[in-house]
């Protein structure tokens, strides 16, 4: 595969004033911020900041009450999860939502789903149309298993495999429905040394040979730091900082946040 | 194994898909089907046919239709019994109605239907899940036994409310009525099945089948990768239902060929075809056709064993057929949720290594 | 007073005695889902197995009813330490449809041994409660059975004891913290087993004081299972969670089926009292998932 320079483009997704409340917690207020095409964004904070509400509103899961998003070009508040599949929004999870009860292969071939289309009758009869469809995506899924080098487990019941594996599975089904946006929900939780670097890799991978703009959560610093091209930073809802990894790393709103500094009087 | 699958590699995508990837085993299913189609017509008398074999087959279809929903889509219903019934009384008003309609087309119009009334009950399941769909269900299942049984026009104004299936030929051979030979009668059940069987297998293995699954399984994430819950429910729905209709078309035109309807297709049918579905292994087309087989002759056997046996009054014997009935749901739930097909598939693996045990 | 209006009360009172009966199975239900996240299809039939044996042992042992009620008591707490055994503790934290296929199968299970024990013929169940009608309501044109009021005090009694008991005692805390989720419970220390004997005793306890209602009022016979299929729409209106939500779900669904069959049954047809129930339950599902009760299951990913 050839490597393609990378060039940051222009704005492909925009938030601007986002607020969302459950009942009467406020998990996110007034949070703006952009995604320009082809970068890697991470979006970081400590535990219970909205970091997983934020993603949750961009893919359409969550409904904001304020504030509006731009895809695109295209101006909306609220949208359902699979339109947001339809226009190339797509995600992995913190806690690796597989169909667990299928293997590896008719778990990446349902990220083909929204690709595929022939009806019903040729289905039945698995002949002609339906398995040329069939065996086109095939190809693809078996393209993104090679990348992914997860050929051995191809056959393995999802809920079998590993934690890790798992999470690259998830990775390989959300590369399957070849998005433009990439939402990766703490892709490394869990992982040792080796694993994340290998995780590491295949992310980078992924932006750079198939230009995929990727927005990232994680804990990790020293993963945030190292691939990262910008960085938000968001704590009890609200954006603490917007820069460039070295910008962040020097905010002093960021240094407290993560350290602990008291908020209130008496807190430790 | 008796024969060994190594050096059998499949060099495309399009082998490694197919049903029987295994060269022995698609001789041995070639085996099974000569034997169904051309031995065992020539063996069946009367009893066989009504005992056994028919109401296996019909019972199979039935259980298809409801793994499809219940075991590939997720969606549990205990409706089978009243959608059997749609399916029993569209055939009979078709065929009353339009006498030179053909048979087949009658049943295939009369699963069509069923399919309509599966779409339409199962809208529900849209807002509802688990066991409160289940509830939904049973007000499907409760309404159309009603509905058969107050509506005259149902079973055309016959004063006792049963009906009956008139004396009906498919290209000169005598299906229904006294004249027909049970071999033939066979047949036609026998294609039906066959036919449907290898439509649903092509069905679960491509894109429906797996959108059927991942709704199943996370339904949440299902959506986020395009699937649509509305279309995955109602097309699992509506293919679920024009299986369970046929069967039910089958069930009364070739099999009963005179039913009542709180008689034949009241809770307890639908509670069978659910066990034959659990038994044999959810998620599983060929779990559907072991589990029927087991709950259609276990009570044969048992009846024989302890009625003729051992001499048991009858009465008793039923009430031990449901003991037995409940042990065994119990026994599967506990030992091996995914059935008959799981543990035939644990079976091959051991037999696989024989004699080695590991 | 004019007769349609006394006929209305009538059909109202009556409804809602109706409700009452059926709350008591919604009641075992209501026990067994809250403290152990298992939907008891069996409820109906351990209700009938309860009233089998009770006839059985007071036609076949000759014993006064206070003492067959004992021992029967003491049958049901036996059942509930062999379904516990036998069943339950090889399925711990399975899928919940899983359990609730189980129940169905109890359900068979119960159906056939009751057969077998005590034969399926239709028995007669006295154990001394109030015959005939509430004299002063009949002298107002309505019938009112003494059997019914009595069952109604029984209720509101059970309910009371049951509210108590899950609010205030330590056990009813741990049965509560069983239903949210049994693995926390068990690292907590909470013996799942000794819960569910508990728990299924109770319910069996509750179950034949449905049946004794039950089958004083007509009789011991098999319909009696079916009554747990009833339960169904009484739960959903209720929430399967709410002690107070399975009470008036019943008299909601009681009332309201009478109604049903009284006032719409020239325009629709008779007999929709089989239906109407579930009807009436799915569109409530519709409505307010949860019931009037319950509480409202947020999914998170």
């Amino acid at each position: 595969m050839t490597q393609i320079e990378r060039v940051i483009g222009d704005t492909l997704l925009k938030v601007e004033n986002i607020s969302l409340g459950f009942g009467g917690v406020q998990a996110l207020s007034n949070i703006s911020f952009d995604i320009k095409e082809h970068e890697i964004r991470a979006i970081i904070g400590p535990n219970g900041a909205g970091k997983t509400s934020m993603l949750n509103v961009i893919n359409g899961f969550y409904h904001p009450q304020e504030g509006a998003i731009t895809f695109k070009g295209e101006v909306r508040r609220t949208m359902r999860p699979h339109e947001a599949a339809k226009q190339g929004i797509a995600r992995t999870f913190q806690n690796v939502a597989l169909f667990k009860g299928m293997s590896t292969l008719d778990n990446i071939m349902t990220g083909r789903n929204l690709r595929m289309s022939r009806n019903i009758f040729w289905q039945m009869l698995y002949l002609g149309p339906a398995r040329r469809e069939e065996m086109e995506h095939r190809h693809r899924v078996e393209e993104i298993i090679d990348f992914l080098e997860i050929q051995a487990i191809r056959r393995v019941p999802v809920g079998k495999l590993p934690y890790g594996l798992q999470k690259r599975v998830e990775l390989a089904r959300a590369l399957a429905m070849e998005p433009e946006l990439l939402l990766l929900d703490e892709p490394m939780a869990g992982m040792n040394v080796e694993e994340k670097e290998d995780m590491c890799r295949f992310i980078l991978d992924v932006n750079e040979q198939f230009g995929t703009t990727i927005a990232l959560i994680e804990h990790d610093m020293g993963v945030v730091m190292d691939i990262s091209d910008r960085v938000v930073v968001l704590d009890y809802g609200r954006k603490l900082a917007d820069g460039t990894p070295d910008e962040v790393r020097g905010n002093q709103d960021v240094i407290d946040a993560y350290l602990g500094v008291p908020h209130d009087e008496g807190e430790a | 194994m008796l024969y060994r699958e190594a050096g059998q590699f499949k060099t495309s995508y399009d082998t490694d898909q197919s049903i029987f990837p295994i060269r022995q085993d698609r001789w041995v299913i070639a085996l099974y089907m000569a034997v169904a189609i051309f031995a065992v017509p020539l063996m069946i008398n009367d009893y066989w046919a009504n005992a056994v074999l028919l109401p296996l087959l019909i019972y199979a279809m039935a259980a298809l239709g409801l793994n499809i929903l219940v075991g590939y889509c997720g969606q549990i219903s205990l409706g089978t019994g009243g959608f059997m019934a749609v399916g029993a009384f569209a055939s009979f008003k078709l065929t009353t109605a339009f006498p030179e309609l053909n048979l087949i087309i009658v049943l295939l119009l009369s699963g069509c239907i069923t399919a309509a009334v599966g779409v339409l009950f199962g809208l529900p399941s849209l807002r509802i899940k688990g066991f409160y769909l289940a509830v939904a269900t049973l007000a499907s299942q409760f309404f159309l036994v009603w509905l058969f049984n107050k509506v005259e026009w149902f079973y055309n104004y016959n004063a006792t409310g049963q009906i009956t299936m008139p004396p009906r030929d498919v290209f000169g051979f005598q299906i229904t009525g006294p004249e027909a030979k049970p071999a033939i009668t066979y047949l036609f059940a026998l294609g039906f099945i066959m036919i449907f069987g290898l439509i649903a297998k092509n069905i679960v293995r491509g894109r429906i089948g797996r959108m059927w699954m991942a709704i199943r399984d996370m339904d949440i994430a299902a959506e986020l990768i395009g699937v649509r819950p509305l279309m995955a429910k109602m097309s699992a729905f509506a293919v679920s239902s024009f299986y369970i209709g046929v069967a039910g078309g089958l069930y009364f035109t070739v099999w009963l060929g005179a039913a009542e309807v709180t008689e034949a297709f009241d809770i307890n049918q639908s509670f069978l075809v659910l066990f034959m579905v659990i038994v044999g292994g959810l998620g599983s087309i060929l779990g559907s056709f072991l589990g029927a087989a087991f709950l259609v002759l276990m009570p044969i056997l048992l009846k024989n064993f302890m009625v003729d046996w051992l001499g048991v009054a009858a009465v008793t014997a039923k009430h031990v057929e449901i003991t037995l009935m409940g042990v065994l749901i119990i026994f599967f739930l506990i030992v091996e949720p995914h059935g008959f097909a799981r543990l035939w598939q644990i079976l091959k693996e051991k037999l696989r290594l024989w004699p080695f045990p590991y | 007073m004019s007769d349609s209006l006394l006929y209305f009360i009538e059909v109202t009172i009556g409804g809602l005695l109706a409700g009452v009966m059926y709350s008591l199975v919604a009641l075992g239900f209501v026990l067994i889902f809250k403290a152990s996240g298992i939907f008891n299809f069996a409820q109906g039939v351990m209700a009938l197995f309860a009233a089998l044996t009770l006839v059985g042992l007071m036609e076949k042992l000759g014993v006064p009813a206070w003492v067959a009620i004992i021992m029967t008591v003491g049958v049901m707490i036996l059942l509930a330490w062999l379904i516990e055994r036998m069943v339950l503790q090889h399925l711990v934290n399975q899928d919940p449809i899983i359990l609730f296929m189980a129940t169905i199968g109890l359900a068979y299970v119960l159906e056939g041994i009751g057969d077998l024990m005590w034969g399926s013929d239709v028995k007669v169940l006295n154990v001394g409660l109030p015959d005939g009608a509430v004299d002063w309501l009949y002298d107002f044109n309505i019938y009112v059975t003494k059997l019914e009021l009595v069952a109604a005090a029984t209720a509101a009694l059970l309910v009371a004891v049951l509210a108590i008991f899950f609010q205030k005692t330590r056990i009813g805390r741990a049965l509560r913290a069983v239903a949210d989720d049994h693995q926390a419970a068990l690292s907590v220390g909470i013996s799942l087993r000794t819960i569910w004997v508990i728990v299924w005793s109770v319910s069996g306890i509750v179950a034949l004081v449905a049946g004794i209602m039950w089958g004083s009022s007509s009789g011991v016979q098999f319909s009696l299972s079916l009554i747990a299929l009833k339960a169904l729409p009484v739960l959903i209106l209720g929430g399967f969670t709410s002690i107070p939500g399975a009470i008036l779900g019943g008299l909601i669904i009681g009332v309201g089926e009478k109604w049903a069959e009284i006032y719409l049954g020239e325009y629709i047809g008779y007999a929709i009292e089989n239906w109407f129930a579930y009807v009436l339950a799915l569109a409530f599902l519709l409505i307010r998932p949860q019931g009037l009760f319950g509480e409202k299951i947020i999914e998170r990913v």
